[in-house]
């Protein structure tokens, strides 16, 4: 097991580093000057160009360039924004909480009846529940999301007028932003009024949470459907009835836990899909997070703050892969046998 | 009587129509016998001990004129009512012990589970010591000496035998009355397969359960076996004493495996052919009408169409217009 950490963390960090290597590259491979692609300073402000071409050693090979970038990379200096000179990194640094915290928020949301209607739909398979779930599921999935986002906000905010149409939070509020992450912020800062601050910046969350969790919420019962339809063909699960146990603890001690093996497995794939979607979903409800950042840096041609968000992304998704592998395995026994078996 | 099978059919359809996958099968087993019924796979043995257990699922349709344990009719039980015989007074071990045990949980929890809360004495927080001490117990009973090692290891790390040990110790935590074994010893090597025997045996001996085995090989079964069943295609052939049916086999088909297991042969000349059964069992699709050994019997007569009834012949019930080794002066 150790030997296992051990290299699944190597496995981490060499692909981290491959990372670094190819977000170092684009620099030189987007149009344009390197130096400003990196930096973010332009040719014709001389000083300070001159200044970042030298602290980033592009008077020196390319070996030493990739050096002096690394260390800018670990200072925190991630260059500046083209568009708003606003520096990278602190940008980043917020917007990564305020995404995380919808994210997170709609992977909670749609865990819990993921896997409870999943359950529920194997268990009464092929039987009108079944049908039922696996019909709103595969609807449910194949709607697209950014027009999902918009018929919401459509329906919610603008007829009922339940719910804001868009942000994080009244703008009467003044939430000095430190973590990105709406909630965390408020606790932090306690502004005078914190419960309304609290009820306005969840009366904003909902939605898009709600939004984003449907996507992951349909795959899951979809994957924990077929998963616990598998488990439950299993041989030991007829020699628990054997045993004399009742139906219930049956599902509940030796169906569930084997069924979640599958499904942690295949949680690492949803994320991608989910950050992916959480971007999408940060455009639409003007949601301060990397991806609507990310999105107008693209069109912009920002550069280093593609550069940015793309290792930040492709960071997170890494590091939940590497830990779910970890979880995997720890939880897993025979998941560590095999492991043995192949190192 | 402890258990009593009558005319047990169990249907299913098919792609050709409804077939009956069990043709009035009927099956006796007495308090504290060892039972062995002997089929080749596909001959509908395991579906006799699922349909005792309950475990058929819907698309089986299950019909007979008796299926009693003790006074209980099996047939018509409500889930709950099944759950005090299932596991407490029958219990069942199947082939292939590994697969039956539940690969992300330890032996010892495995173990407990089948530990009722009504079998220990103790207040609610002494059960788990008490607990944990019985099932050490169960492990001891089936021989195994190193209790805390084995409550601590997983499926995956046991051998095929071991997992057979840990099958039976959870079978027998409530002292059944009847132990169903379902080729409990098929994949194994011969001398692990006799360490099986032997702890049954054992155990059979010491708590006297009935023991209902159910083989493929008449060559390998339990030496203490009592009574013989004999099916084929879902049909009883015979029945009877295990030593007068090895001695003078009735029934044509007892009587080939016989000839087809080892032992009988150990002395044959070089050159000589081999008896064997000539053809396969067989599919679902085509069932032989009448005695469903017909096309493969080497004494089949037209009247064979006919499927003859089990009925008994001198010391055993033989199923066959033509039964061999009988004294017909006395029929």
């Amino acid at each position: 097991m150790r030997i296992y950490v051990l290299r699944q963390l190597a496995l981490l960090i060499i692909t981290l580093f491959l990372l670094t290597v190819f977000a170092f590259c684009l620099s030189y491979w987007f149009p344009g000057n390197p130096v400003t692609n990196s930096s973010g300073i332009f040719t014709d402000d001389t000083l300070r160009y001159t200044e970042a071409f030298e602290a980033r050693g592009f008077d020196h090979n390319i070996l030493v360039q990739y050096w002096f970038y690394l260390e800018h990379l670990f200072r925190g200096d991630w260059g500046i924004s083209l568009l708003d000179a606003d520096p990278v990194f602190e940008q980043l640094k917020l917007r990564f909480g305020a995404t995380l915290e919808i994210a997170l928020l709609a992977m909670l949301l749609a865990i819990i009846p993921g896997i409870a209607f999943g359950v529920l739909a194997a268990l009464n398979f092929r039987k009108p529940i079944d049908h039922i779930i696996l019909s709103i599921s595969l609807s449910g999935y194949s709607i697209p999301v950014f027009w999902f986002a918009q018929i919401a906000i459509l329906v919610v905010a603008v007829h009922w007028g339940v719910l804001p149409i868009a942000g994080q939070i009244n703008p009467l509020f003044h939430i000095e932003p430190l973590t990105g992450s709406i909630l965390l912020d408020i606790f932090i800062t306690q502004p005078e009024n914190i419960e309304l601050a609290l009820r306005s910046a969840i009366r904003h969350i909902m939605l898009p949470v709600l939004v984003l969790s449907v996507m992951p919420m349909m795959l899951l019962i979809r994957l924990t459907r077929s998963s616990m339809l598998d488990v439950l063909d299993k041989n030991y699960i007829t020699s628990a009835y054997a045993k004399g146990l009742s139906t219930r603890r049956v599902i509940a001690s030796h169906a569930i836990p084997n069924t979640m093996q599958n499904v942690i497995r295949e949680l690492g794939s949803m994320l991608s899909l989910l950050i992916t979607n959480t971007m999408i979903i940060e455009v639409i409800f003007s949601w301060p997070g990397i991806g609507s950042w990310l999105i107008r840096s693209i069109y912009e041609r920002d550069y280093p703050v593609i550069q940015g968000g793309l290792l930040m992304i492709a960071a997170l998704i890494l590091c939940v892969h590497v830990g779910l592998n970890l979880i995997h395995s720890w939880r897993y026994p025979q998941v560590r046998k095999d492991l043995n078996a192949a190192s | 009587m402890l258990l009593d099978i009558r005319n047990l059919t169990i249907s299913t359809n098919t792609a050709n129509g409804r077939v009956n996958v069990l043709d009035r099968v009927s099956l006796q087993v007495d308090e504290g016998e060892i039972h062995t019924l002997v089929g080749e796979s596909g001959s509908g043995k395991s579906l006799i001990a699922r349909a005792i257990m309950g475990f058929l699922s819907p698309r089986w349709e299950v019909q007979a004129d008796r299926l009693w344990f003790q006074d209980t009719d099996l047939l018509n039980l409500t889930a709950k009512q099944r759950r005090e015989i299932i596991g407490v007074d029958i219990a069942m071990i199947f082939q292939d012990a590994k697969s039956y045990l539940d690969p992300n949980i330890t032996i010892g929890a495995q173990l407990s589970e089948a530990v009722l809360n009504q079998d220990l004495s103790g207040s609610f927080f002494k059960r788990k010591s008490e607990r944990k001490a019985k099932v050490a117990s169960l492990l001891h009973r089936v021989g195994i000496k190193d209790h805390e090692a084995m409550m601590n290891s997983y499926a995956h790390q046991l051998s095929e035998g071991a997992a057979q040990k840990i099958m039976i110790a959870s079978a027998i935590a409530h002292r059944p009355l009847l132990l169903i074994a379902d080729e409990p010893t098929s994949t194994m090597e011969p001398a692990t397969r006799q360490q099986i025997y032997r702890l049954l045996a054992q155990l059979h001996a010491r708590y006297g359960m009935s023991i209902l085995m159910i083989s493929q090989d008449l060559g390998a079964i339990m030496q203490q076996t009592q009574r013989l069943s004999m099916i084929y295609s879902g049909q009883i052939m015979e029945t009877g004493g295990a030593d007068a049916l090895l001695e003078s086999p009735s029934h044509p088909y007892t009587e080939a495996l016989l000839n087809t297991s080892l032992y009988r042969h150990a002395k044959m000349p070089p050159r000589t052919r081999l008896p064997t059964l000539a053809g396969a069992e067989p599919t679902l699709q085509h069932l032989p009408i009448g005695c469903r050994l017909g096309p493969r019997c080497q004494y089949a007569r037209p009247p064979c169409v006919k499927t003859p009834s089990l009925e008994k012949r001198q010391d055993r019930q033989v199923a066959c217009h033509y039964p061999l080794h009988l004294d017909e002066g006395k029929k």
